[in-house]
């Protein structure tokens, strides 16, 4: 197989490919790591477009001469999404499959469930979506996010949102059955409103809807009826585009604010006339050579990859779960890690130790390190979706403490 | 804005009418549960709207999916109904669930699991009448639904199909000594359901403007639900129980909250199987069909 050196320098992992093929340590060893995403189920395109990243990782990497000589082996498994088959899925990639450190699992609700199982079987498990606030923190030392929490962007994106809409009264609508979407819609939003001295007009009576429901008439009505000057929907953008079509269909066009799972080209198409303010670690679209480079790898593979539409491209998922990679084999040749079966369970500790304190790991948008609650402290963007494309209005990074950028 | 919430629960009552008509068709008659409707109306969806963003015309859009979900009726009839027909009724039921999860795969493989989404211009038009607004989708799919009961309560009173099928809907070993085609019947059955189903599937992603694979389950559980209260054996009855159960479900949203919708609804259907298990206008017995 013909690998060009633009491909070679696509990733980060790939960076550290090469320089481990020069010290090629590890000839004839294997670098096991495990992945849990959800390939079926309501959020089966994020875990599939995950597999295309994950596979032409390992296949960039293995080209390329491994980690340190040794092959790079990714065992991927589907959840489709539901927390108690994320946690078996834990528990098989410890004990059967005997992985070095596991990334995923995609969801909040799955990572709820599946994170104290890692934290039993003493395997890191690092998910590439979940954002719900405490998540890791709640299941510390082994559970880790390259995600940053809700509320951190938040705190960056409303005052904008504020600021740029006049938006002094929103509604919330979010939806009940999913855990982040609950967190942000519930207990994140109402608060920050107040801290940022926006009123929210539904207070009490918050609008919700189950994911799966197609019809949300008689919720968009009822905000409409109360005349918000914007709209917060937590949602992840498959539950989103529902209630984007139906605030279209009943002319009810107000500036939208979300969380990070509404980042999605389907959310563009909905409604382009309403703009939609969200924050993400990673865009398609997004300016930056290695970060372009790593969108001109991967979407052509996804767009070829049958099940998945014409005109997807990479999600910010892909990215992370590129990142997570990534920082797994960098943790291998830097970590003290021996790869010998018999050491397996201290290798999956040097790689943990190795995480808690990373410190000068190069992301796809920069710096990556995790503060002591197990969430990613990295650069994000406050972006608007509007008239078919993601525009970056503000960067930040989600400081913690004397962890920053 | 409660005028408004009348026309939404109209509307959802329309849906759920719509896909009613698919299960009533061969539970009324046939007394099988043929639960892979609910799949063939999200087929039908997946069908007409892809078709329309080939650029055809909704009418083609319409009969194609219809021509689609009628051949995959009839295959759920020869694979799930037919081998099965003497089995315990648990059987058939089982089998059609098999089918349904085919489906689902299927169309979460060849169309991903992202909402499929219509040009967001496509029968956008609204009429306002007074506070209340009405969109063009949505009075397609309210006169659909009403067109589409009277005309299978026509063909079930007045065509040898119709016949045909009440006659084996009251004994079929004796439909069949009358000279009635029982097999050719029954496919005929599952093909209109199937038919009925795809017709929906078109209507639904036309009025939500998106389909999912996963469109199905919902719709379809409340379809069973509205068929249940209309009554089995009385094609009228889901026209009167869908719109009942369609404003039910809006208005306890809107007064109530989403997390009541589901209690509202299905604690009728529990009520009228307690109560009235014929449903609102079925006969005791059920001899007499549709």
């Amino acid at each position: 197989m013909t690998v060009s050196r633009r491909v070679l320098l696509a990733t980060p992992a790939l960076l550290l490919a090469r320089r481990g093929h020069a010290q090629a340590r590890f000839a004839g060893l294997e670098v096991k790591l495990g992945a849990i995403v959800p390939s079926s189920g309501p959020f089966a395109e994020w875990g599939r477009t995950n597999t295309v990243a994950l596979r032409m990782v390992e296949e960039q990497i293995n080209a390329a001469g491994g980690v340190g000589g040794a092959r790079l082996s990714i065992a991927i498994y589907d959840d489709a999404a539901r927390p108690a088959q994320a946690a078996n899925l834990v528990r098989k990639l410890a004990d059967d499959d005997k992985v070095l450190a596991i990334a995923g699992p995609l969801t909040s609700s799955a990572c709820e469930v599946a994170f104290p199982v890692a934290n039993q079987a003493r395997l890191v498990a690092c998910s590439q979506a979940s954002s719900k606030p405490g998540t890791a923190a709640a299941n510390r030392p082994w559970a880790f996010r390259n995600t940053i929490d809700e509320s951190v962007l938040m705190k960056a994106a409303l005052p904008w949102f504020k600021a740029n809409y006049n938006a002094d009264s929103v509604v919330i609508i979010y939806d009940a059955k999913d855990a982040n979407s609950v967190a942000l819609g519930s207990r994140i939003m109402p608060d920050m409103l107040k801290e940022n001295g926006i009123r929210l007009l539904n207070e009490g009576a918050l609008a919700t809807f189950n994911t799966g429901d197609i019809d949300v008439s008689a919720q968009v009505t009822a905000l409409k009826a109360l005349n918000p000057a914007g709209v917060v929907l937590a949602a992840d953008y498959s539950q989103a585009v529902t209630v984007l079509r139906e605030m279209r269909r009943q002319g009810f066009v107000k500036p939208v604010i979300g969380g990070t799972p509404l980042i999605s080209s389907a959310i563009l198409r909905a409604a382009p006339e309403i703009p939609v303010v969200s924050s993400a670690t990673y865009y398609a679209g997004q300016q930056g050579d290695k970060v372009r480079r790593f969108t001109e790898t991967l979407q052509p593979r996804l767009r070829a990859t049958a099940g998945l539409p014409p005109t997807i491209e990479p999600s910010m998922y892909d990215a992370h779960m590129v990142e997570i990679v990534g920082m797994y084999t960098d943790a291998v040749l830097r970590a003290g890690i021996t790869l010998k079966p018999e050491d397996l369970a201290a290798d999956r500790e040097k790689l943990r130790a190795h995480l808690a304190t990373l410190s000068g790991y190069e992301g796809l948008s920069g710096p990556i390190h995790f503060a002591e609650t197990g969430d990613a402290v990295k650069n994000f963007f406050v972006v608007v979706g509007q008239n078919g494309q993601w525009g970056e209005k503000l960067r930040g990074c989600s400081t913690h403490g004397s962890l920053t950028c | 804005m409660l005028l408004q919430q009348l026309v939404n629960g109209l509307t959802l009552g329309a849906v759920y009418t719509l896909v009613a008509l698919g299960f009533s068709l061969v539970m009324g008659v046939l007394g099988v549960l043929n639960l892979a409707v609910a799949e063939l109306f999200m087929l039908g969806g997946y069908v007409g709207l892809s078709l329309i963003l080939a650029d055809y015309p909704v009418a083609v859009a319409i009969a194609g999916a219809a021509l689609v979900t009628a051949v995959l009726g009839v295959v759920v009839e020869k694979v799930a109904y037919q081998p099965l027909r003497n089995a315990p009724p648990i059987a058939p039921l089982l089998s059609t669930l098999g089918f349904s999860v085919i489906f689902q795969t299927a169309a979460t493989n060849i169309w991903g699991s992202d909402p499929l989404l219509m040009p967001p211009d496509l029968l956008d038009a609204r009429y306002r009448v007074g506070s209340v607004s009405v969109g063009q989708a949505q009075l397609l799919v309210m006169a659909t639904a009403v067109v589409l009961v009277a005309a299978l309560a026509l063909l079930m009173r007045h065509t040898r199909f119709g016949y045909g099928l009440r006659a084996i809907a009251e004994n079929r070993d004796v439909a069949r000594l009358l000279g009635v085609p029982a097999p050719l019947v029954t496919s005929g059955a599952f093909a209109l359901s199937g038919a009925l189903a795809g017709v929906a599937g078109v209507q639904i992603g036309l009025h939500y403007s998106a389909i999912t694979p996963y469109v199905g389950v919902e719709v379809g559980l409340k379809a069973i639900a509205v068929m249940v209260v209309g009554g089995t054996t009385n094609i009228w009855g889901v026209l009167l129980a869908g719109p009942l159960l369609g404003v039910l479900e809006v208005m306890t949203v809107a007064l109530g909250g989403a997390a009541f919708r589901d209690m509202t609804v299905y604690g009728l259907m529990i009520l009228t199987l307690l109560v009235r298990p014929q449903g609102l206008l079925g006969r005791a017995g059920g001899a007499q069909r549709v």
